[in-house]
């Protein structure tokens, strides 16, 4: 009875949200006027990726401080994890319900709200050379641009780095790998010393595309990489992906306990292996650097480095890009508080809020220029963020860089690879498949 | 009363009898029958716009291609259902649920039927009451909570399931239960199957009761051992509860969602896609919102032809004793 009612509980909201968007979704045709001079009354409404301990109290202390400064401002709060903001934007959106202001990845993402006519054109508030934009760095609000214009508020940057255990590494009598070969030999006397070498969880299959995504960077030349993401443009045929994939799967088999179970693991459990110090490495986002270290966790800041995913010997791609890009705030093309939305996101990344932000428990190195410094976040946030700024080049996530049926084609993909399901050849042919329907 | 409606209706049908005398019950009839509609209006509409508005408006969408974004929306005829022919995962999604229904028909109703005649013939009934708790309890427990905690169990390093196997000689029997194409559905299913199991036993358990026990009595005065009790007493006459277990169990698995979801997502690989998740992945990740309406109507085609013969069998005369 419990499966009916899931069932039909799943069938209603789809069901419910393609219905309402009739009434609702494109009802309205107003257009946002950013520049305008903000009316500091009624209601507004935010959808944040900020659900969970520690972020929740960030967004909300905002809205508390906000309220004080503009007591007729109502601030609606909606915040979502990492796994459930993509079902809820998405619900609200068929909807035609989306708030004033609402979280949003780059990449093909944020440009479906854009080329949907759903995100607000900020270019006369944020662009480089205005007074807010010159706050960003370039590369952060560049990463929202579309069509020469530009749509969001980058809040943080972010990017993949493996953290490891500095004492796990000490026992073990292994450097920092300086090349992908040297990362795979030292898992061996890494397991000899008790450790798991790397701890990895794959149970909703992208922190498996996060792998791929950087091994591709290297692998792949980035004109190629960037022409394949786009599926009018994409060949997918350079060898590169394969050495990518077979990468992958050794590190996957030579590396990890859960080998071809890691699918069955979930991504904080691994979290939890480097955190417990029962694993010497983990291949982690920026955002992440202060949760394992935080009070009480076995491993301490000062046990705690990171190093780049080393790149593999003769790669051809990029041995200088770093997987990540910032992520930040749309503000809703048809709010009728556009102004107002400017306005609250123009306090969030005001100086002394974009510190908080960066420091611990938060630990989301902010994209305003000057808000990470060794005095406001942990050395590691610090020096994660200095080299993402140094990289040749930012490529973003694979889940979100290119349309979703290419991304759930590479999603299967790598599961099948940790299974050993099927082979790097077989994974490339069913994304081609997907990438030539998606044409 | 009666029979001055009668008299009346009578007078009625002389020709050329005035007419007040004939209006006066049509009219409160018909008035009767105005205020009864209205009572049973609210009923209709919520009905109306809540299940039944939703499925044509579903069958609109499944002949559509829609951008949510934009919100535009384009005829594309049949489109959405040929390319569902032509989907590999369509088809194994539908392999598992056909899978799904027929371990559910093996575990819900022919394990259940034997389980539910075993506590049945318990003697004492102290014992019969706490086996019926006992097998009932899983049922109990939500569909997410027993799929996080088989979830758990199944983990492939920390989890209890290997955990036992390794320490009581049994490791090589270990796996990645969730993690590998070639045992994940088959754990979803058997963690359904605990849940569901004790559900089914306990209804079969209510259809034995209501046996008379003089057969039982007249079965063993003439000898008969108790597997061909079972077979020539129970089985024929709870017959009707075993045919509505059935089609309930097979409707039931056709719309299995939250296990696979909780446990697998779908994956590894789409090996656990079941129709609901694909229809849930088709649309809310892959925005093919049209083509996941078509799912939607196989899955409603499927359920209503279940649900129908699920009518004409309980429509059927009843097993009389």
């Amino acid at each position: 009875m419990q499966r009916r009612n899931s069932l039909a509980a799943a069938a209603l909201l789809m069901v419910s949200a393609l219905g309402l968007s009739g009434c609702a979704g494109q009802s309205s045709t107003a257009v946002a006027d950013v520049g305008a001079e903000p009316e500091f009354s009624g209601s507004l409404s935010i959808l944040t990726k900020f659900a969970g301990e520690p972020l929740q109290p960030y967004f909300e202390d905002l809205a508390a401080e906000y309220k004080e400064l503009h007591p007729e401002v109502e601030i609606e709060l909606i915040q979502e994890t990492d796994q459930s903001i993509k079902d809820k934007t998405k619900t609200l959106t068929a909807s035609g319900a989306l708030p004033d202001i609402y979280f949003s990845w780059t990449g093909d993402w944020a440009e479906n709200f854009v080329g949907g006519g759903l995100a607000a054109d900020l270019t006369n508030v944020i662009a480089p050379g205005t007074e807010w934009g010159d706050t960003f760095g370039q590369a952060s609000l560049d990463a929202f641009k579309y069509n020469d214009k530009y749509y969001g508020i980058p809040l943080y940057n972010n990017g993949k780095f493996m953290g490891y255990n500095k004492t796990a590494f000490e026992e073990a009598g292994v450097e920092v790998p300086t090349s992908f070969e040297e990362l795979i030999e030292s898992c061996q006397p890494l397991r000899e010393a008790g450790y798991e070498p790397i701890a990895f969880g794959n149970k909703d299959g992208w922190p498996g595309l996060h792998y791929l995504q950087q091994l591709f960077a290297y692998n792949v030349p980035a004109e190629v990489l960037q022409a394949d993401f786009a599926p009018e443009t994409a060949e997918l045929n350079h060898e590169g992906y394969v050495a990518a994939l077979e990468q992958f799967k050794t590190l996957v088999d030579e590396c990890t306990d859960s080998g071809e179970g890691t699918n069955g693991v979930l991504y904080t459990t691994a979290q939890e292996a480097l955190a417990g110090g029962s694993a010497a490495m983990y291949y982690q986002e920026i955002l992440e650097f202060d949760t394992v270290t935080a009070d009480g966790n076995a491993l301490t800041p000062e046990n705690f480095g990171i190093f780049k995913l080393p790149v593999p010997a003769g790669a051809e791609g990029d041995p200088e890009a770093i997987e990540g890009s910032p992520e930040g705030y749309l503000i809703n093309a048809k709010s009728p508080r556009a102004a107002l939305a400017v306005d609250f996101m123009k306090f969030v990344t005001a100086p002394e809020n974009a510190a908080t932000l960066s420091s611990p428990p938060y630990g989301q190195p902010s994209a305003v220029v000057g808000a990470v410094t060794p005095e406001t976040s942990s050395e590691v946030v610090h020096a994660g963020i200095d080299q993402v700024n140094n990289a040749s080049q930012v490529v973003v996530w694979l889940d979100t860089v290119t349309v979703p049926e290419v991304a759930d084609a590479w999603l299967a993909g790598g599961e099948a690879i940790i299974s050993g399901s099927s082979t790097p050849e077989q994974v490339l042919e069913s994304v081609r498949n997907a990438s030539n329907a998606a044409k | 009363m009666l029979t001055v409606e009668g008299t009346r209706t009578r007078r009625a049908r002389v020709p050329g009898n005035p007419s007040p005398v004939q209006q006066t019950p049509s009219r409160k009839s018909g008035f009767r029958k105005v205020l009864g509609f209205t009572w049973v209006l609210p009923a209709l509409l919520t009905l109306g716009v809540f299940v039944y508005l939703p499925l044509v408006q579903n069958f609109g969408f499944s002949f559509l291609e829609w951008d949510i974004y934009s919100g535009s929306q384009t005829f594309v005829g049949g489109d959405n259902y040929a390319k569902l022919i032509n989907d590999p995962i369509f088809w194994s999604a539908l392999g598992n649920n056909v899978l799904y229904a027929a371990v559910s028909i093996v575990f819900q109703v022919c394990a259940a039927l034997v389980l539910a005649a075993i506590i049945e013939s318990v003697r004492r009934e102290r014992w019969r009451r706490a086996l019926r708790a006992v097998y009932f309890v899983p049922s109990a427990i939500s569909l997410t909570v027993a799929g996080l905690l088989f979830y758990f169990i199944y983990e492939p390093n920390l989890g209890l399931l290997n955990f036992i196997l390794k320490n009581v000689g049994f490791g090589a029997l270990a796996q990645p239960w969730l993690g590998q194409e070639s045992t994940a559905m088959m754990s979803v299913i058997a963690m359904s199957q605990w849940q569901g199991f004790g559900y089914s036993t306990l209804l079969f358990a209510v259809a034995i009761q209501r046996i008379p026990s003089e057969l039982y009595e007249a079965a063993a005065i003439d000898g008969i051992g108790t597997i061909r009790r079972f077979f020539t007493v129970t089985v024929p006459l709870v017959r009707e509860m075993t045919g509505l277990m059935t089609i309930v169990t097979i409707s039931g698995a056709f719309q299995v969602f939250n296990e696979v979801m909780v446990m697998t997502s779908g994956g590894p690989n789409n090996s656990t896609q079941v129709l609901g998740t694909w229809l849930y992945r088709s649309g809310f990740v892959r925005n093919d919102f049209g083509y996941a309406a078509a799912i939607a109507m196989v899955i409603f085609l499927v359920t209503l032809v279940i649900a129908l013969v699920q009518l004409w069998i309980t429509h059927r005369r009843r097993v009389e004793w």
